[in-house]
């Protein structure tokens, strides 16, 4: 089992011949031919919806493609389910950690099947044989770790080493990392790079998904790009650049659709300022001003820190150091509560977790919020509730049927309208908007949109954050770039397009 | 609305009114059934005078337990509430003890009584504090203070029940006014608050938010550890009001009393329909569990069940209200 084929043949050539993968009308995925060479790391780009998750899915057994054949080292396979992707070699590394913590490193590794040694006809966990096979594999990695340490020791960056090595132990011809060093610190990175460059000598196929431009120069030897579904192009990262890769991402890029705004009048004063803010660890030294009915967006790719900084301005979570004034009182002792007194509001990115209390009427869902100012001297009725229930179903366009039927009996957009109804009825004057437009379908997208533009020219300053940066180029009026939790630029949507806020948003690519 | 008629008129109409009204109110069907039954069954229990008997009994243990209802839809729970109600009548006996002769019989009482409400109130405040700040479920914490508390209560008698009340004090737990047990009007008073709180009141929605799902809660502005803390602080008051009537109706302060009271209250409770996973529950369910619990009791004391089996009849009940809810729930 711990054999690892030292051989750099063909066993691990991966080929997609015209495999595709429609969703009801949706093209995810169409007629991808391709094929990736064994022994080497094949980069795997593409911006959100190309069809790059779908390929992933696919190659990992957990959704079947519609059409066309899989090939790997000159055998074609069907995958029905994760194992059968398994057995043909492929395992995924995916970004979250699947460890668990309290266990050895060892332990880990072999989850699932300890090996067993019978003692007066009694099985139990052979320790000493665990612990051998897995020091021969750590060392086989070149990984000088004690097997018998605990994981939650490591860092992050050991932690990812370990699932790796966990990988390994299947000894795959295919590995598949998918953002595997989005947590981590670069000194982490150089140890993963070691290892996947190990991999690769020995004949291992490696796809590689990132969203760090440097890195793609730095690890991989191949860059294939999708777009809309489609293989975009396929180049060989030695000819590549920065420039060439984001342009095949996007195509000819068209400007957004943008509603005629009315100017922002920036010259009096903002209704909310930053000064510095840093949390440390997600955010640092960030400072900007947001005026009277501006929608300004945060564009950043995940993990950024967009969503952190909106929650550590809001009270949610601490905030180490800076500053913070809203209609330019000094404000201070963070919380939820206080923020919301002071006229603040925010719709988190997960309304299904942490937006919502699902078991509750959407009527109730709609006041949680504002019970304090529908209520007079802590006394609240249902009739004294549903004025402020019945003005935000009609004017989100809620559709509710009965608005005592649990939430979560309403679909993702309908639910995304009572996370923002229930805050709209707060009448803030500053509203956080933690991408609302997640898992929503297209109309209610719109509807989404048209409220946020809305509220805006009723004198609403809001932050608008999506992972769409589309969206982030619709939607706003100015744009923040946050790159590893800092604000490296400043754009105006009407003066730049999609192709160069990615770019933006994007680590440095190699220097020219 | 509509949406409830239009599923009323899908199916056969006549079919449908019953199902629904069982699916609606099961614990009310079900108590109705049993106090049915033992009228015909249950030799004296139709009687005015064991009836007020049930309810006396069921109202030391339903003040405790609205408080609980609250709680536990906040998502909390109070194990010590048995040991707190035994406390509470000890603190209010020592006091009449120690200071009846120099304040007189009943202003010491009062003092005690106020005294007891303070404690109970700050014991459970900072039952959610402890939480909030170290991270310590209140399943531990008040399992602490199931022992600590009746050992509190035992020093404070020394280990004899505490005959120290001014004359006339049994009144609160063992009279009858307008031919009521007196603990009844403090039963139907709590009933009435906390129904209003829990349903009309900004805090009693948050409890429900809260109890929902404490992050979309807090992230909606809600103080969510002030709210559960509240609902503590509120039981543990609740816990000492019914306390002091046990031991008025006794007639001392004894360390002994009300043990596995704490079991009986969240039985209720929980036969009332509130669910443990917090966010559901009602008022109204707890009223209805209590009386159940009152009655299934004194009836089977009345056909002569053996101790034992009484024990082995309300484990089941329990289980089997726990199973109906689910059931119901799912067929929603």
């Amino acid at each position: 089992m711990l054999d690892v084929a030292k051989d750099v043949s063909t066993a691990g050539d991966l080929a997609f011949h015209a495999v595709s993968k429609t969703y009801g009308a949706t093209q995810a995925l169409a007629d991808f031919t391709h094929r990736f060479d064994a022994g080497r790391v094949h980069a795997l780009m593409g911006k959100n919806g190309s069809g790059k998750s779908t390929l992933v899915k696919i190659l990992a057994g957990v959704t079947r493609p519609s059409g066309g054949r899989i090939v790997i080292g000159g055998r074609e396979r069907e995958f029905h389910a994760p194992q059968d992707a398994f057995q043909a070699g492929i395992v995924t590394v995916h970004q979250e950690l699947s460890l668990v913590p309290s266990l050895s490193i060892g332990e880990n590794i072999f989850l699932g099947r300890l090996p067993k040694k019978s003692v007066l006809g009694i099985k139990s966990v052979d320790w000493e044989r665990l612990h051998a096979d897995a020091s021969r594999l750590l060392t086989d990695m070149g990984l000088d770790l004690d097997s018998r340490q605990p994981v939650s020791t490591l860092s992050v960056g050991y932690q990812q080493v370990v699932e790796i090595a966990k990988a390994m132990s299947f000894n795959p011809r295919i590995l598949l990392l998918d953002e595997p060093t989005s947590a981590l610190a670069t000194r982490e990175v150089n140890q993963l790079f070691a290892l996947v460059r190990r991999l690769r000598e020995r004949g291992v196929t490696i796809i590689y998904i990132t969203h760090r431009m440097n890195e793609l120069f730095e690890i991989c030897d191949t860059c294939t790009v999708l777009r809309d579904g489609e293989l975009a192009g396929t180049i060989e990262m030695a000819e590549a650049t920065a420039d060439s890769i984001v342009e095949m991402m996007f195509g000819e890029t068209a400007h957004a659709v943008r509603p005629t705004r009315r100017e922002i009048d920036r010259s009096g004063e903002a209704v909310l300022e930053l000064a510095e803010a840093t949390r440390h660890g997600r955010f640092a030294d960030v400072s900007f001003k947001l005026y009277r009915g501006e929608i300004l967006g945060i564009a950043g790719l995940l993990g950024a820190g967009r969503t952190e900084l909106m929650r550590s301005i809001f009270g949610a979570d601490p905030l180490d150091d800076g500053m913070i004034r809203l209609d330019g009182k000094l404000v201070t002792g963070f919380t939820p509560e206080k923020m919301k007194l002071a006229g603040l509001g925010y719709t988190p990115e997960n309304r299904k977790e942490v937006g919502l209390v699902q078991i509750l009427p959407t009527h109730d869902n709609l006041c949680l919020a504002s019970l304090s100012k529908i209520g007079t001297g802590g006394v609240i009725s249902r009739a004294g509730e549903k004025p402020y229930v019945d003005r935000q179903i009609a004017d989100l366009q809620i559709k509710a049927g009965d608005p005592m039927n649990p939430v979560s009996s309403l679909s993702g957009g309908n639910q995304q309208k009572v996370v923002i109804g229930n805050w709209l009825n707060t009448e803030p004057t500053v509203m956080f908007f933690d991408e609302p437009s997640r898992g929503v379908d297209v109309q209610a997208k719109r509807q989404i949109f048209e409220i946020i533009w809305r509220q805006a020219k009723q004198g609403l300053a809001a932050l608008f954050v999506s992972t769409e940066l589309e969206e982030v180029l619709e939607v706003a009026d100015r744009i923040l770039v946050m790159r590893a939790g800092r604000i490296v630029a400043e754009v105006d949507p009407t003066q730049t397009n999609l192709t160069d806020l990615y770019r933006l948003c994007m680590e440095e690519g190699k220097p020219e | 609305m509509t949406a409830s008629t239009s599923v009323s008129a899908s199916g056969d109409p006549s079919d449908n009114v019953v199902l629904r009204l069982v699916k609606a109110y099961p614990m009310e069907i079900i108590l109705a059934v049993l106090v049915v039954l033992l009228i015909f069954t249950a030799p004296g229990f139709a009687s005015v005078r064991n009836l007020l008997n049930v309810l006396r009994t069921g109202s030391m243990l339903g003040i405790i337990a609205f408080g609980m209802t609250a709680v536990i839809i906040a998502g909390e729970i109070d194990l010590s509430v048995g040991a707190g109600a035994a406390l509470a009548g000890c603190l209010v006996a020592w006091i009449c003890g120690a200071l009846s002769d120099s304040l007189g019989g009943y202003p010491a009482a009062l003092l005690g009584f106020v005294l007891a409400l303070m404690i109970g109130f700050a014991v459970g405040f900072a039952t959610g504090k402890f939480r909030q700040w170290f991270n310590v479920p209140t399943f531990i914490t008040t399992l602490a203070l199931f022992t600590a508390l009746r050992g509190a209560a035992n020093l404070l008698t020394g280990g004899f029940p505490l005959p120290t009340f001014p004359p006339g004090f049994d009144f609160f737990g063992g009279g009858y006014l307008f031919g009521i047990p007196f603990p009844v009007y403090i039963f139907l008073a709590t009933f009435a608050a906390m129904h209003f709180l829990m349903n009309n009141t900004t805090f009693g929605r948050a409890v429900y938010a809260v109890g929902g799902n404490m992050e979309a809660a807090r992230l909606s502005g809600i103080d969510i550890w002030w709210v559960k803390s509240m609902t503590l602080g509120l039981t543990g008051a609740l816990t000492a009001l019914s306390g002091t009537l046990i031991a008025s109706q006794i007639g001392s302060g004894t360390g002994t009393t009300a043990t596995g009271l704490e079991l009986d209250v969240i039985a209720a409770v929980i036969i009332g329909g509130t669910s443990l996973f917090g966010g559901k529950g009602r008022i109204w369910g707890t009223l209805i569990g209590v009386l159940f619990l009152g009655c299934i009791s004194n009836g089977m004391t009345l056909i002569n069940v053996s101790e034992y089996w009484q024990y082995v009849v309300r484990g089941a009940i329990i289980l089997g209200a726990v199973l109906l809810n689910q059931v119901l729930e799912r067929s929603r």
